[in-house]
């Protein structure tokens, strides 16, 4: 059996919207050159089914589901039916959470490319940030996430055993896709690279 | 795959419109347009288009035959008005693999020239399983399998009897399109059968798309 290649990719929600290097234009020029067989999208097999893509970020409504539609990519819907509510809290920790949006939201707007939000220095500190807003938000939340990213990592999984040997981009929220990677790493039968070498 | 596309219009204005419209889609480039089949000749010849789409509204059928017989390579993708069968099954019995209806959307097109530039069906699905029965009717029986399918071929099979496109019918199995590829050389293989229409037309025979058990 052919082992079945997997990369991750982060993308930036509303921030794909301004105008920074890492704009909806620079992700869908980024996968059609990829050009996945498989995409796998955090949105429900629901949603999907409906097309009911009014709730999805940008970068799935404007960017990348219009793309599969055109192209050869199947879209694999990989979300379960609880997302995560957004973190919050009240009092300091709220503030405190404020305060680490402002600093994701300059790290986000200042990446110059896709790689600069996915790996490197930047990437490393958003993931702190992100760490930190879910320890200050709550072991609640901390829980939904972990549940969110184990269903995620489960439904990747089933994609890649279901059709051994094709290439697979997953494209979630950047403050998933490092512990996806983490969970994909060292997965029998599937073979974890970087997005630029998919 | 990119699909190569030529355009046949009697209007230049439309060949104009039909080039600007499909510039910026991508896997699909025009290679050329033309007012009548003569005009097309010598842009075959440079280009190998994958599929032609025909914006014409008289003696379709007809034109289907000859654009059939000059292009054999270039599946043939005709605009009509509605999608009704009995506009469509003249053109299909013509040799033309797919209409697209005036009202469909441009992403529809696009992913109707992809699929005629494969040789692939491209009918909405309801209007495709009436076209492939109509057309069975009218065709030498099929012979039996001598060889089993498997569970993942007769689903594909049944998918393909229902008018989808391999890419559709990735799409439903949520498996690559290489993958639906792969099984349907093996499929045609064991059917004995060189295209994906005759294909269909032996699964209409053998009432898939009348079993459900291959949807999702």
């Amino acid at each position: 059996m052919s082992s079945t290649t997997i990369a991750v990719l982060g993308t930036l929600a509303d921030f794909h919207r301004e105008p920074i290097p890492y704009n909806l234009g620079a992700l869908v020029q980024l996968v059609r050159r990829i050009r996945p067989d498989l995409l796998c999208l955090d949105l429900t097999p629901e949603q999907w089914r409906a097309r009911a893509f009014a709730d999805l970020p940008p970068e799935y409504r404007e960017a990348l589901l219009p793309l599969a539609d055109q192209t050869d990519i199947v879209v694999v819907p990989i979300a379960g039916d609880c997302p995560p509510p957004e973190p919050a809290a009240p009092g300091w920790r709220g503030r405190v959470i404020r305060w680490a949006w402002s600093g994701l939201a300059t790290l986000h707007r200042s990446a110059p490319g896709p790689a600069g939000a996915n790996q490197g220095w930047r990437h490393e500190a958003a993931n702190w940030l992100y760490t930190l807003i879910g320890w200050l938000a709550g072991p609640d939340l901390r829980r939904d996430w972990k549940n969110h990213i184990d269903h995620l990592t489960r439904q990747v999984l089933e994609a890649a055993r279901r059709d051994p040997g094709c290439r697979i981009l997953v494209a979630v929220n950047v403050r998933y896709c490092h512990h996806i990677r983490h969970a994909l790493h060292g997965q029998p039968d599937v073979r974890l690279v970087d997005f630029s070498e998919l | 795959m990119t699909a190569k596309v030529l355009i046949l219009s009697p209007s230049p204005l439309r060949n104009a419109a039909w080039r600007a419209l499909l510039a910026g889609q991508p896997e699909v480039t025009v290679i050329g347009a033309g007012v009548n089949i003569e005009t097309l000749a010598p842009l075959a010849a440079a280009g190998t288009p994958t599929a032609l789409l025909a914006d014409v509204s008289e003696g379709q059928a007809e034109l289907a035959r000859q654009l059939k017989a000059s292009l054999p390579q270039a599946g043939l993708l005709f605009l009509v008005p509605a999608y009704s069968l009995g506009e469509i099954l003249p053109l299909l019995q013509a040799g033309a693999l797919g209409c697209v209806a005036h009202t469909a959307s441009v992403p529809d097109l696009v992913r109707g020239l992809i699929a005629v530039s494969r040789g692939e069906l491209f009918l909405p699905p309801a209007i495709a399983a009436q076209a492939l029965v109509a057309l069975a009717r009218g065709e030498a029986p099929a012979p039996d399998l001598t060889e089993p399918l498997s569970e993942r071929e007769a689903e594909i099979l049944g998918l393909l009897a229902q008018g989808l496109t391999n890419k559709d019918i990735a799409q439903t199995l949520i498996v690559s399109v290489r993958t639906v590829e792969a099984h349907l050389r093996n499929l045609f293989a064991k059917l004995g059968v060189r295209s994906r229409t005759e294909a269909a037309l032996w699964a209409v025979r053998h009432g898939y798309p009348l079993d459900d058990r291959s949807r999702r």
